[in-house]
Formats: structure tokens, C-alpha cells, sequence
């Protein structure tokens, strides 16, 4: 069972570095596109419809990446063949809510599931559940994660609403902090841990 | 313009000694990095530390001389305008906040506006990456004691010291930019309605990029984070040659850091981004390439996890270089690609 979770957990860090691949070479293409079609140069109208094509082509991967996560998250809560069905069940809600109600509706249907799950997963980090797995041990490393990971969801969720100032500003900053002290917990987890005297997490990897 | 013309000689003048006494170090830390990149056994090797810590004493030196440059910019250069014009210029500013969302503060003739430079404009953000760089490769020196991943640093801090001296000195002619911004406001004979005209060209661009906030946050972080991946470089590249898990670890501890500090500078660069040029700025090329760094750091991270997996080791490695690629890519991205960040 752990084997299997963990060859899981490897297949899935395979996909979500073939995403961002995928979004690094396309972040290429609009450079390039944006330069030798002058866009700073257009009028504002032909500005904004470059942008809105940049962002329908952004879309699916944005989505692969959430999805990613979407399947990402409910794997520290469930076993593997749940997991299965649960990353079945979200690919088949977010296609027919995408046939329905388009790519956006798609879109905020897996955010909103991430974002309940996560918030899930860090009530159990917080409190030092074992019942959530992780590829690692330790605590701040667990809480590092879970923020870390959440602060991505937010961030997406903050593109969304943008044109609301208020929402938008509060999304911003808890996307900071939450990533920003996700960062610290995982990347300094062992320092911490001696300095709270908590269990200190498992050595990275070892030979 | 006068006023600041006594500071501005002295400055220039200390500046080029200074740099003169960095390409000294430079050069000295190239021959013993190059000796020793080569060698099996290290050579002279007691040099290696006092090099670098002379090479971090003259670049906080030139920091010192920007910062008190900087600081007399701030007292000797305020934009007053004539008292006739303030009420008038304070009934159009009240009327344009109305319809926009970040507006622009009334003048107040007692206070009236003056620059805040930071410290890492124009050619002073390169002398800012590399203070950083110097003095990471310190502290990365006394944790590791390997003398080809030591002559790697010195070897870096060359390359950075000559682009310097070349490209990007910034004692020589300091703030091109701004001074030819703001010379046209200090010349004399102008009427007041040319310089109302002039004022309203400069007090904008004053507060929403000179004076902002965020410009104190945004960009050093990134310049931190760009040192850090400098020295992960250093490491990815002796790790394809082989296999040594000291380097590796060192190069993870400061790949962490840097990926911390550019996510950070990056996420707040965003409000700023919406307070200063609008909703507009989205797939702008710099920031399509900032967040292809990020991408490609991410990536090196997740793979990192797995680097006791067959040959994740190379990739890992290759994609530690890869993030330097990217991260100079970045840097140069200003001066080939249009757009917001554009220096063309």
C-alpha cells in the first residue's frame, strides 16, 4: 500500500513537471509573439483580444495543474484506489460543468474542491493528524506543504476575481502569507522542529 | 542642478577607485580559480577566503557611497513649484482621483514632493546582485571546503566584476535614466505653465515607480534570489562531473532560499503591477519570463525530491542550470522584448 502511494506520488510530481514545462514554453511563445506582433503598439481593443487568446491558450494547462493538485490533495486523506475513483469523479463533474457552464465554470468547480480539501488536509496538519499521508514526515514539513500548496489554489483563485478590489487584496495577502510561511516550514522544517522541539522530519533522501 | 554637482564629483571620483580596486581583486580571483578548476590538489589555498572578503569589504564600500548618493538626491533635489500654480494643480489632481482607483497625493507646498531613489535602479541593481552574490559565495565558501567548487565562485565573482567594469558601472555617469528625466525641471526661464506641463510628467512616474513602496521589496528580492540561483549553478555544474553529496546538499540549501526569495519578490510585484499600469500588464514578456523561471525552478524542486532515483541526479543537475539559463534569459528579456519592463 505504501509503495503503491508512493509510486503515486512520484507519477503525479512526473505530471506536474510535464505542466510546467508545458507553461514555461508557452510563457516562450507569447515573448515572442507579444514582440513581433507589437502588441504594446496596438489600440486597446486588439491588446485585450491578444490577451484573452493568451489566456485561452493558458487555460487548459492552468487546469492541468489544478487538476493535478485537485488529485494531489485528496491523496493524503484517501487510499489509493478512492483516490482513483475521486480523481475520476472531479475529471467527470469539472468536463460536464466545462460542456455546460464553459472552461471557467470548469475551472472554479476544481478550485473550489481543492480549496475544501486543503483546508481540510491543514486542520488535520495542524493538528498533527497521521490519519493525512505525506511523502514525508515531520511536522513543519507536513505544515509547510499543505500551506504551500494552498497558497497556489488561492493564487489561482486571486487571477480570478482580480476586477474586485476588496476580494482581491485579501485573497493576495493570504496567498502570500500562506505561501510564504509554507516555504519556511517545508524548506526549514529540521531547523524549527529543534527550535520548538518538535519530532524533526526524516532526512530528504538518502543514498 | 547645481546643488548636487560638488556630490556628484566626489561621488563619481570614489567610485572609480573603487572599482578600479575590485577589478584588482577580480583578477586575482580569476587566476586562482582558473589555477584551481584545474588542478587535483588545491593551490594557495589560504587565499581563497581573504580574496572574497576583501572583494564583499569594497563592494559594501560602493553600497555605502550609493546609499549617501541616494540620500542627497533625496535633500537637494525637491520639485517645488511656483505658489501661484499649487491650488489650481490641487483642484485638477482632487478631480482625476475621483475616477481613478490609486490616485495621486494633493501637493503640499510645505512638503513638497522629493525622490526617494532605491538603492537598486539602473546600473546599481547589477552592483546590488553581485554585493548579494559576493556575499552568499562567503558563506557558501566557509561551509564547503572543496577547492573546485571554490575556484567556481571566484571564478563567477570575475565574470560579474568584468561585466561591471564593462557594461554596467554604476559610479561612472550614475542614473542616466533619471537625470535625464529630471534635468529639463531644473533648468532656468521656464514659464510656470511649462512647468506645471513638466511637473505633471515627472510627479507620476515619481510616485508610482521612484517613491514606490514596492520598490523596496520587489526588485531586491528577486536580485537575492538571482545570487542564490548563481551559486546553485555553481553546484548543478559540479555535479554532473560527479557525484558528490556535500555539493549537492549546498547547492539544495540555496536553491531553497532562492526559490523563497523570487517567489516572494514575484508575488509582490503583482498589486504593484495592478496599482501602477493597470489590468493591462498581464503577458507582458518580462513577466512571461519570470514566471517561465519560476516554472523551471519549481520543476528543479520536484525533481529534486526524486534525485535518488536512476539518473534523476543529472536531471536534477541539468535542471540547475537550466534555471540560470532562464534566470539570465530573464535578465536580458528587458532589452530585446517590448513591453512594461522594457529598457529598449
Amino acid at each position: 500500500m505504501q509503495q503503491r502511494s508512493g509510486s503515486y506520488d512520484y507519477y503525479l510530481i512526473l505530471a506536474t513537471v510535464a505542466v510546467l514545462f508545458a507553461f514555461s514554453s508557452l510563457c516562450i511563445y507569447a515573448m515572442f509573439a507579444f514582440k513581433l506582433a507589437q502588441v504594446q503598439n496596438l489600440a486597446p481593443s486588439l491588446k485585450f483580444a491578444y490577451m484573452e487568446r493568451m489566456n485561452r491558450l493558458a487555460a487548459p494547462l492552468v487546469m492541468a495543474l489544478i487538476t493535478i493538485l485537485g488529485i494531489c490533495i485528496p491523496k493524503r486523506l484517501l487510499p489509493t484506489h478512492r483516490l482513483n475513483r475521486f480523481a475520476a469523479l472531479l475529471l467527470a463533474t469539472a468536463a460536464g460543468v466545462g460542456l455546460l457552464a464553459g472552461a471557467r465554470g470548469a475551472l472554479l468547480l476544481i478550485l473550489c474542491a481543492s480549496l475544501i480539501l486543503q483546508l481540510i488536509v491543514l486542520g488535520l496538519a495542524m493538528a498533527g493528524s497521521e490519519r493525512v499521508h505525506f511523502e514525508r514526515s515531520g511536522y513543519w514539513l507536513r505544515l509547510g506543504s499543505t500551506l504551500m500548496h494552498l497558497g497556489l489554489i488561492l493564487f489561482v483563485l486571486d487571477l480570478f476575481f482580480f476586477r474586485l478590489p476588496t476580494l482581491h487584496l485579501a485573497l493576495f495577502w493570504t496567498t502570500t502569507v500562506a505561501t510564504v510561511l509554507g516555504m519556511t516550514f517545508c524548506f526549514y522544517a529540521q531547523p524549527l522542529a529543534t527550535m520548538l522541539r518538535r519530532k524533526p522530519p526524516e532526512t530528504p533522501w538518502s543514498e | 542642478m547645481e546643488a548636487i554637482a560638488d556630490h556628484l564629483a566626489f561621488f563619481v571620483a570614489s567610485g572609480r577607485i573603487l572599482l578600479h580596486l575590485l577589478a584588482v581583486v577580480a583578477v586575482c580571483s580569476a587566476l586562482w580559480g582558473s589555477a584551481n578548476l584545474c588542478r587535483r590538489e588545491p593551490l594557495l589555498p589560504r587565499l581563497a577566503a581573504p580574496l572574497l572578503r576583501v572583494a564583499l569589504a569594497l563592494f559594501l564600500c560602493g553600497f555605502v557611497l550609493i546609499c549617501r548618493f541616494h540620500y542627497q538626491i533625496h535633500q537637494l533635489l525637491p520639485i517645488e513649484l511656483p505658489p501661484q500654480l499649487t491650488g489650481w494643480l490641487n483642484d485638477m489632481l482632487t478631480r482625476a482621483n475621483r475616477t481613478s482607483a490609486y490616485g495621486l497625493p494633493l501637493y503640499d507646498p510645505a512638503a513638497p514632493p522629493r525622490y526617494a531613489l532605491p538603492l537598486w535602479i539602473e546600473n546599481g541593481k547589477y552592483y546590488f546582485w553581485f554585493l548579494c552574490y559576493t556575499a552568499m559565495a562567503l558563506i557558501a565558501h566557509q561551509r564547503l571546503n572543496n577547492h573546485r567548487f571554490r575556484a567556481a565562485l571566484h571564478l563567477l565573482l570575475a565574470v560579474q566584476v568584468a561585466i561591471l567594469f564593462v557594461a554596467a558601472d554604476p559610479f561612472n555617469q550614475p542614473l542616466p535614466r533619471f537625470f535625464a528625466e529630471v534635468t529639463p525641471w531644473f533648468q532656468p526661464a521656464q514659464n510656470p505653465m511649462q512647468r506645471l506641463g513638466l511637473f505633471m510628467q515627472l510627479y507620476p512616474r515619481m510616485v508610482f515607480y521612484y517613491n514606490a513602496h514596492y520598490m523596496w521589496f520587489h526588485p531586491p528580492l528577486l536580485f537575492l534570489s538571482y545570487a542564490a540561483i548563481t551559486i546553485t549553478f555553481a553546484t548543478s555544474c559540479l555535479m554532473l562531473a560527479r557525484r558528490d553529496l556535500f555539493i549537492e546538499s549546498l547547492g539544495y540549501d540555496f536553491a531553497k532560499l532562492g526559490f523563497l526569495l523570487l517567489t516572494l519578490g514575484m508575488l509582490l510585484g503583482y498589486p504593484w503591477a495592478l496599482q501602477a499600469w493597470g489590468p493591462n500588464w498581464w503577458w507582458d514578456p518580462k513577466i512571461c519570463s519570470s514566471i517561465m523561471l519560476w516554472a523551471v525552478f519549481s520543476t528543479y524542486l520536484h525533481a529534486r525530491l526524486y534525485a535518488n532515483k536512476p539518473h534523476m541526479w543529472y536531471f536534477s543537475s541539468f535542471l540547475g542550470i537550466l534555471c540560470f539559463a532562464a534566470m539570465i534569459f530573464t535578465l536580458l528579456a528587458s532589452f530585446f522584448f517590448p513591453g512594461e519592463h522594457t529598457m529598449q
